[in-house]
């Protein structure tokens, strides 16, 4: 009962001010719209991380020196970095999905959701980004600190592991920061393939109610608040990580 | 072991060359390829080259005028923000921060729809294309970046040069225009340049909003042919586009940024 007088509250004063949220007395749209952002907070909590693993990983393969290791991962990170993000999400769901249904025997047989070609294309493609980020702080670490590790006695990937991955993952992180915000933005290109994320919400509740301005302001309000959000973890965590006296 | 360290970087240079300049050519070449093994599609393939092709200049088309305007719009305001004055600085900062962490999705999609279809001028009724839409929504995307780039340019000039220029007697913005931008422009090219290349990619987002790009003519000829082939070679000559546009812009970057680092 509270909830409900707040809303007309809300909707009522927003109304004089000549915008119109009404929709959020209704029940079926104002449902669509909440799962909207639950989704997008959704998308982007399974992604970020995904991102980061496969960012890692591209990043130590890129470094290895080993050239088939490092070829195929330089490859796709020059491929995903100069094509679209749309581009490669129709190309994953048209082509890759209908080649995955083939081959386990028709369309209802097949586990991978849109959600999912979302989470792999925007994961992948951030990865790119945060492999760049990773290697340049690798090749920043100094060559003398690899050499006393290997002095006592450290594996190729014990060193990756203990000395340079630390060190570069403190260089890297404003830059691993702007990725991820970039990634907070790109799942919205989720709602080509029907991924029910707040875009795609907006877009059913704004055809229905032609609100766009009002929808538009807390589309780029939510957005601001998430990128804030995530800036501002990021430069915590950069707080937290800094090593006194080292610079970093 | 030794041996072993000393090639690393050896390999990975002599790797890395032989990828960059495989790099300009691999896409097209597939493609071309493809359709030279498997004949019947190469000559589908053909038949839709023109179609695509009227695609991809309208993606250079709105390239062209979202980053025209949005440079424009973006210099303006990246000077606003560092104006003395705080009715000037406030509203270049307000807009700056809500439009940089805007989806471009959303900013097309807003400018799609808040715009009407025509435009009444004194009493003409002049159509307002949805290109023209998409070019907007890309434009203020690209000016809120651009303004970071030019704030942020203009602050890495070091305080004596504007020192320097007060001691010589000129004004503000004289040292501004004859000082400070002129070594600003140097800076600011190798961002603004990826800036440029994000907004080319960005294009392709117009056809969610019902534009005739590339995008969207890959979508109407895999429809017509009803191939699942075709689809493949379709958006792998999509990608291949966008990449033999995106490509060199990258790397031409990379060197900038190299020469500016090292110079």
């Amino acid at each position: 009962m509270q909830d409900m007088n707040l809303t007309g509250l809300f909707i009522d004063l927003m109304g004089r001010l000549g915008l119109n949220y009404e929709f959020l007395a209704t029940g079926y749209e104002a449902q669509i719209w909440r799962d909207g952002f639950i989704t997008t907070l959704y998308l982007v909590a399974v992604t970020i991380p995904v991102s980061l693993i496969v960012g890692l990983i591209f990043a130590a393969c890129l470094t290895s020196g080993r050239l088939w290791l490092s070829a195929p991962v330089r490859g796709f990170v020059e491929l995903t970095r100069n094509t679209p993000t749309l581009v490669q999400l129709m190309f994953s769901f048209l082509v890759l999905n209908t080649v995955v249904s083939n081959m386990v025997g028709g369309a209802q047989n097949n586990p991978l959701s849109p959600f999912f070609w979302v989470v792999a294309v925007v994961g992948l493609h951030v990865a790119a980004l945060h492999a760049e980020a990773i290697r340049g702080g690798i090749e920043a670490v100094p060559s003398s600190m690899i050499e006393a590790a290997r002095g006592m006695g450290f594996s190729q990937f014990e060193i990756l592991r203990y000395v340079q991955i630390p060190l570069a993952f403190r260089s890297s992180l404003p830059a691993i920061v702007n990725g991820l915000i970039s990634l907070v933005k790109s799942t919205t290109v989720g709602n080509a393939i029907a991924v029910s994320e707040i875009t795609y919400a907006s877009i059913m509740v704004w055809t229905q109610r032609d609100n766009v301005v009002e929808m538009m302001i807390v589309l780029l309000a939510f957005f601001s608040l998430i990128n804030f959000v995530v800036a501002r973890v990021g430069s915590w965590v950069e707080r937290r990580l800094a090593i006194p006296g080292y610079g970093l | 072991m030794s041996m072993a360290v000393t090639q690393t970087p050896k390999t990975t240079k002599t790797s890395s060359r032989v990828l960059r300049y495989v790099g300009f050519v691999a896409m097209p070449l597939l493609v071309v390829v493809w359709s030279l093994v498997d004949l019947s599609l190469g000559k589908e393939l053909v038949e839709w080259i023109p179609y695509l092709a009227s695609g991809f200049s309208m993606n250079i088309l709105i390239t062209l005028c979202a980053v025209t305007l949005g440079t424009t719009a973006g210099v303006l305001l990246g000077l606003m923000q560092l104006a003395p004055f705080w009715f000037v600085r406030l509203p270049a900062q307000i807009y700056v921060q809500i439009f940089r962490n805007a989806p471009a999705l959303v900013l097309i999609f807003a400018t799609t729809y808040i715009f009407p279809f025509e435009i009444v001028l004194f009493g003409n009724y002049l159509p307002f294309p949805d290109w023209v839409k998409a070019v907007i929504g890309l434009a203020i995307l690209s000016s809120a970046y651009i303004a970071e780039i030019t704030r942020g340019a203009v602050l890495s000039i070091p305080t004596t040069q504007w020192e320097a220029t007060k001691g010589l007697g000129f004004s503000r913005l004289q040292a501004l225009r004859y000082v400070i931008l002129p070594q600003c422009v140097r800076r600011s090219l190798p961002p603004w340049m990826n800036v440029a290349s994000s907004m080319a990619m960005g294009t392709s987002l117009a056809s969610l909003v019902g534009v005739h790009e590339l995008m969207h003519a890959a979508t109407d000829a895999s429809t017509a042919v009803r191939r699942l082939d075709f689809t493949i070679i379709a958006y792998v000559v999509v990608m291949a586009a966008f990449f033999t546009l995106c490509y060199p812009i990258a790397r031409l970057t990379r060197r900038l940024e190299q020469r500016f680092n090292a110079g």
